[in-house]
């Protein structure tokens, strides 16, 4: 596939086994993998994604068994791509941001992504996470100014979420003319690639976001798809991607 | 001393803007428009006109006789339960509207926990003719159904929430996320002095009128200020409300009292403070309840308005600086509060600021003698069925 492309799962939804299978896979078509460790809370995430969060933590989900996969997924996964950590800011802090930044380094986690920090609330984090050669993934809105975007498109490491609508995840894609100018913006500030999350579910979608960024987040279709027909679902998913795109 | 929040809205190390980066602008407008209503003297005029002429400011404050000889105690009620709607909500739902109309806001949704929020929300927004939106924990809708008809009656749209343990924090989420999607037509009208800055900060100064008029009344009365001065806690915002009038400002001694439930196992209480340890949810980094690795936990209250896992960011605060002493009073020593309120006073209070008396009621020994000042929040008329189905009447 071309761009620079992630596959968000959640972490040992639905069960470890087909978690490491599905993301094993997955790494096969996309560049970096975005693991969601379950929060009671997520505020940032639709339905689906909420569900299969509370299902875990009801199933007494702990961080340890996901760091086992996540090793797995790490020896087995081709060299290069990338894997992330998906989560709320309470879980980094309940633990400690450096503490939590030692965690990823050790499990061969790159980069965290926290919807509900801001960029303006993020210098503790960076600071903390530096140390460990940690990204603190920024992201971009339609609702920033063009000043924010420039500031934090220049700031940016790892690559720059670019959250395409005003919603949370799950919710339909519309790229209005503002916001494609907001998007070629970013690029032309940021060292890092610019990618679009936030209502890709299939192949019109992602060539949508690849016309106006340098890559795409998948996360809710891929959950669906394995609620749905478990890995087969995702593959077919995939490949129809990969013909487009 | 500094006046608190500071510029990025933090009380010492609590507070901040923990919320997607969509809606830091939408704050930061919020903030100026803020800033901007403070500073007008029509908005000042229009807002004290609807306190005195439409809510019935000033509450009374009353010596509650009978009660203070059976404890042993002077017992003073700050009667916010007289206030229109029958809770000190209508306050901040009055000063935020207002500011909603001024920043051309259109549309206005919140969350509630007992409904007292919800009412008092969808109450100015027929007043002011706003289209008004209400999430509401599903579980709360069974638990307060006259509140839920009370909104409906008002013109608001209910809508109740599944997710989660189905009570005011889940409401919450489900406000965030609309808010998210809506943010160009909608004000958030948060009821409480928790979410994001710059709201903890709004709530309370659209609070600080009840420690205000409390704290000169008690001074006509007794010409002094009293020893104690206490207040329920859920999120916090009658407690900071009144607090905000004393501390750091006098001798008394004010105590916050959350809701200690069936025990202090986890999930089978609200005491954010006394119990947990600090975090960061709905925008807010403040003492959370939440297990070792950071999931929030469940809560319980006999009180659907105490029952929630966060608390305002001013009171950890409050605490850690020694301003404020935070306990506990349980389930069954708020409803024995509640039976003797109404018993020796003829006032029945909510079951929420029960607890601020059911604590004095418990350390009675500890109150000997003292002048006590108690915010009685809100009625009970609201929670007759949990009174009836959970004492003996």
């Amino acid at each position: 596939m071309k761009g620079y492309n992630g596959l968000y799962l959640m972490g040992n939804y639905p069960g470890a086994e087909l978690f490491v299978e599905t993301a094993l896979y997955g790494l096969k078509h996309f560049d970096f993998l975005e693991i969601g460790i379950p929060f009671t809370d997520p505020v940032a995430d639709g339905p689906v994604i909420e569900r299969a969060a509370h299902e875990l933590i009801e199933k007494g989900f702990r961080m340890d068994d996901l760091l086992r996969s996540v090793r797995r997924i790490r020896d087995g996964a081709p060299a290069g791509k990338k894997l992330l950590f998906m989560t709320y800011a309470n879980i980094v802090h309940s633990r400690g941001a450096a503490p939590f930044a030692s965690l990823c380094r050790k499990a061969g986690v790159s980069g965290v992504i926290l919807p509900d920090v801001p960029f303006e609330e993020s210098a503790p984090f960076r600071r903390a996470f530096r140390p460990e050669g940690v990204d603190l993934i920024s992201f971009i809105t339609p609702e920033n100014t063009e000043e924010q975007i420039r500031k934090i498109a220049t700031a940016a490491s790892g690559f720059l979420y670019c959250i395409s609508i005003r919603g949370i995840t799950g919710n339909a894609l519309s790229l209005d003319a503002q916001t494609q100018k907001k998007i070629a913006l970013a690029r032309s500030h940021s060292r890092v690639p610019v990618v679009l999350g936030f209502g890709i579910r299939d192949r019109a979608t992602a060539a949508t976001a690849l016309k106006h960024a340098d890559g795409f987040i998948m996360g809710t279709a891929v959950i669906e798809a394995l609620n749905r027909k478990k890995l087969p679902g995702v593959r077919s998913l995939l490949r129809s991607l990969e013909e487009t795109a | 001393m500094k006046p608190l929040p500071d510029n990025k809205g933090y009380f010492g190390p609590y507070g901040g803007r923990f919320i997607p980066e969509t809606l830091i602008n939408a704050l930061l407008e919020l903030e100026r428009a803020y800033t901007a209503f403070r500073k007008s003297p029509e908005m000042k005029r229009e807002l004290d006109n609807l306190l005195k002429n439409y809510a019935g400011r000033p509450t009374p404050l009353y010596h509650a006789r009978r009660l203070s000889s059976s404890l042993g105690a002077e017992i003073f009620l700050k009667r916010e339960d007289l206030l229109h709607t029958g809770a000190h909500k209508l306050n901040n739902t009055l000063g935020q509207i207002l500011l909603a109309r001024f920043m051309g806001k259109k549309r206005i949704i919140a969350e509630t926990g007992a409904g007292q929020h919800g009412v008092a929300t969808a109450t100015v927004c027929a007043l002011m003719g706003l289209k008004c939106l209400i999430y509401m924990g599903s579980l709360d809708v069974k638990r307060q159904a006259p509140n839920v008809k009370r909104m409906m009656l008002l013109g608001a749209e209910v809508v109740p929430v599944e997710t989660g343990g189905k009570t005011l924090k889940d409401a919450m989420n489900e406000a965030l996320r609309d808010w998210v999607k809506n943010i160009r037509s909608t004000h958030y009208l948060i009821g409480t002095a928790a979410g994001p800055h710059p709201f903890p900060r709004i709530v309370r100064d659209f609070q600080t009128v009840i420690g205000r008029e409390a704290r000169a009344q008690m001074k006509r009365l007794l010409g002094e200020d009293p020893d104690f001065a206490l207040a329920c806690v859920g999120g916090g915002s009658n407690a900071i409300g009144l607090f905000h009038a004393y501390a750091g400002r006098s001798r008394t001694r004010l105590i916050g009292v959350e809701a200690g439930g069936r025990s202090h196992r986890p999930g089978d209480h609200s005491a954010s403070i006394s119990l947990g340890r600090p975090g960061i949810l709905h925008g807010t980094r403040s003492y959370l309840l939440q297990d070792d690795e950071g999931q929030v936990l469940p809560v319980h209250s006999v009180s659907a308005g105490l029952d929630y896992p966060g608390v305002g960011p001013e009171h950890s605060y409050l605490k850690d600086e020694g301003l404020a002493e935070y306990v506990t009073c349980s389930d069954r020593e708020a409803l024995e509060a509640c039976l003797a309120l109404a018993r020796h006073e003829g006032i029945v209070p909510a079951l929420e600021s029960s607890h601020a008396l059911g604590y004095v009621m418990a350390k009675r020994a500890r109150f000997k003698n003292q002048k006590v000042l108690i915010n009685l929040s809100g009625r009970g008329d609201k929670d007759l069925g949990i009174i009836l189905e959970e004492t003996e009447i």
